[in-house]
């Protein structure tokens, strides 16, 4: 293990290697700090260039430190604008923000990047940590297991990525049926292809990622017309947010571990860990009554907590191949594509791929964090940039990584399709994050099926570890269906007595 | 009650194509149909159940069913002009490669849009130069993709 882990690190600081990281970090840190434009939009954007790519270890480096420090960058607008640059900041606003109100910007954004940094730390030593344990167990499945899994993952990330749990559950199907258009192999059965040729390769993920992700966010940037608020003071205090974060190492800590676990569990991502966070933050720390109105500890619970989750997205991931969230299914798409096999190789002949995201994930954030703690000021003037000044490149990217996908006039048809249906489905509250999960899994969840019907007729379903994993996914479906029940009973007002 | 009607017609939008996949899916062997009939059923009933969760919604005015999903950050409501107009742009430039061709159709996209909401020429200029830029020096000279010919034959 120790040979795989310093073959992992000579490979990620290798010259080319390394410029793909300090690459990636630039794009990952640009776009958390623009409003708008998500983590994985950017990566799907990504995904048709770094397709082309032979390297493996270059993927991991550019992808994976893009993943990696998305959040960190993204706390300059959570503070300075009261707008969160990605999901897993908007609980920083609520302290972040009037920290800045209150001259206290350079602390509140001291405190995020340190914050960040060690959180982005501990989640990669846990990602470290878990490899003796995986490895056992993951060699011990088999098909059914397997199969169990990828409808564990998909159904998880359909019930909790969203509050529609059935729309989210559907939303999981579609993308395991559009998974299956095309020219089957095995059977030769031209699945809805309907007689054009096009279809016979399948829909390629990337236009399906483009038009689900990419174009509604570009959609809601365009229509929101430059709302975003006027700049606060940078103010001081810079060291004063860096020693906050060791005073306050043991929420850190806490917060940290919240967020490994909430990136390991598929389907809660960085939208719901900084809640989390926050929420444990404010429910067990003493004087709490400066929470929300500028108290450094929200800024450092929300921001440890969303980096930390990004090394816990990578155990399901590299282990099962069962990717934790949107993005980590993104990068998954691109690993498969340039042969890294996510699953049981991840453990044992592709060892070293496995520590070169861990190392990746650790440098990322330290080169994340110098950036940010350097270029903060004028970094922070980047940030009011006008909608009409990055609508059009995001556009004419997507259009052109569209039609990368196949060269063909086609993919822009079908990335207005998918993008139509990215948009009803974000205007009507439909999770994407399951139908593009769906659809990545989608091709593996067939072949365990097949396999287990093929190996073992029905009586796969009564496997031992087949059961428990199905009660499992039973309690998951069933417990956030009957929480909620629950909660709306209880929040149904009493009738008004006679 | 516009939008709870909306997302009826689109929950049944999504069932109806389920149950359109279960339908030809239902004559292939068990290899290709396997995973289309075991979630297929499953997705007809969510459908249903779906469905029954909107008309209630539509019953108590709609208060239910415009709850934004968590993955999405909340943001102002822009209204659906706001949607139409950014959906026209897309759809120019959708049309606009067809008939113009890449290399002039993204960098005059970046140009108009630009303009069109304000922004300096010096903005303009430089944004579409620099998609411009990006499509001949990334895609033409390294990549040598090959653009689709665009139908007004003077533009190629």
């Amino acid at each position: 293990m120790l040979e795989a882990a310093l073959a992992g690190l000579i490979g990620v600081v290798q010259p080319e290697a390394f410029m793909f990281m300090c690459l990636g970090v630039l794009i990952g840190s640009l776009v958390g700090f623009l409003p708008g434009i998500g983590g994985p939009s950017t990566l799907a954007i990504m995904l048709p260039f770094v397709m082309t790519m032979q390297d493996p270890l270059l993927v991991i480096a550019l992808l994976v430190g893009m993943d990696a420090v998305g959040n960190t960058a993204s706390a300059f607008t959570s503070i300075l604008i009261s707008v969160p640059g990605s999901s897993g900041s908007q609980a920083t606003i609520l302290d972040g923000h009037p920290m800045a109100k209150n001259g206290e910007a350079a602390r509140a954004l001291s405190a995020s990047f340190v914050a960040s940094l060690l959180g982005g730390i501990f989640g990669a030593l846990v990602l470290f940590a878990s490899l003796p344990i995986l490895r056992p167990l993951v060699l011990s499945f088999s098909s059914p297991e397997f199969f169990i899994l990828t409808l564990w993952g998909v159904s998880m990330v359909g019930i909790l990525s969203g509050n529609a749990p059935v729309k989210g559950l559907l939303a999981g199907i579609v993308g395991v049926f559009i998974s299956t258009v095309g020219l089957d192999a095995k059977s030769g059965v031209e699945r809805f292809a309907f007689n054009v040729s096009y279809f016979w390769e399948g829909i390629d993920l990337v236009l399906v990622a483009l038009g689900i992700f990419a174009i509604p966010e570009v959609i809601d940037l365009a229509g929101r017309k430059g709302t975003i608020a006027k700049a606060e003071e940078f103010g001081h205090g810079f060291l004063q947010g860096v020693i906050d974060c060791f005073r306050h190492w043991w929420l850190l800590l806490r917060t940290s571990i919240i967020g490994v676990w909430v990136g390991f569990l598929p389907g809660l991502g960085s939208s719901v860990a900084d809640w989390f966070a926050y929420a444990h933050a404010v429910q067990t720390e003493k004087n709490r009554q400066n929470f929300g109105k500028g108290d450094v500890r929200g800024v450092i619970a929300s921001e440890g907590c969303n980096n930390a989750k990004e090394g816990g997205d990578y155990i399901p991931t590299l282990a099962f191949g069962i990717p934790g969230g949107t993005s980590s299914a993104l990068v998954l798409t691109a690993f498969i594509a340039v042969g890294i096999k996510p699953g049981p190789d991840m453990l044992t002949s592709q060892l070293n791929l496995t520590f070169a995201v861990i190392w990746t994930l650790a440098i990322a954030n330290i080169i994340a964090t110098a950036l940010c703690m350097v270029f903060a000021r004028p970094i922070a003037k980047i940030c009011f940039m006008p909608f009409y000044a990055i609508v059009p490149p995001i556009v004419a990217f997507v259009f052109i990584g569209a039609f990368a996908a196949n060269f063909h006039t086609y993919d822009l048809t079908a990335l207005m399709i998918f993008s139509s249906l990215g948009f009803f489905m974000r205007r009507y509250g439909w999770p994407r994050a399951p139908l593009v999960l769906g659809m990545v899994l989608g091709d593996k969840m067939e072949l365990y099926l097949w396999l287990s019907y093929t190996r073992y007729g029905f009586d796969w379903l009564t496997r031992p570890a087949v059961l428990a994993l199905v009660a499992l996914l039973i309690v998951s479906i069933l417990y956030p269906l009957l929480t909620a029940r629950a909660r709306k009973k209880e929040a149904r007002p009493l009738p008004l007595e006679a | 009650m516009i939008r709870a009607v909306e997302e009826i017609f689109f929950t049944a939008f999504i069932g109806s194509v389920m149950l359109a996949a279960l339908f030809i899916a239902k004559d292939w062997p068990v290899r290709a149909s396997i995973i289309i009939l075991s979630l297929g059923g499953i997705a007809v009933i969510l459908t249903i159940v779906q469905l029954t969760a909107d008309y209630k919604a539509l019953r108590h005015q709609g208060a239910a069913a415009v709850r934004p999903a968590f993955e999405v950050q909340p943001l102002e409501h822009t209204g659906r002009w706001g949607s139409l107009e950014i959906w026209a742009w897309l759809w120019g430039l959708f049309f606009a490669i067809h008939l113009i061709g890449f290399p002039v159709a993204l960098p005059l996209f970046v140009f108009l849009y630009i303009k069109v909401y304000g922004g300096s020429w010096w903005t303009a200029v430089v944004l579409a130069a620099l998609t411009w830029g990006f499509l001949h020096g990334i895609y033409d000279y390294l990549l040598h993709v090959p653009w689709p010919k665009p139908l007004i034959s003077w533009f190629q």
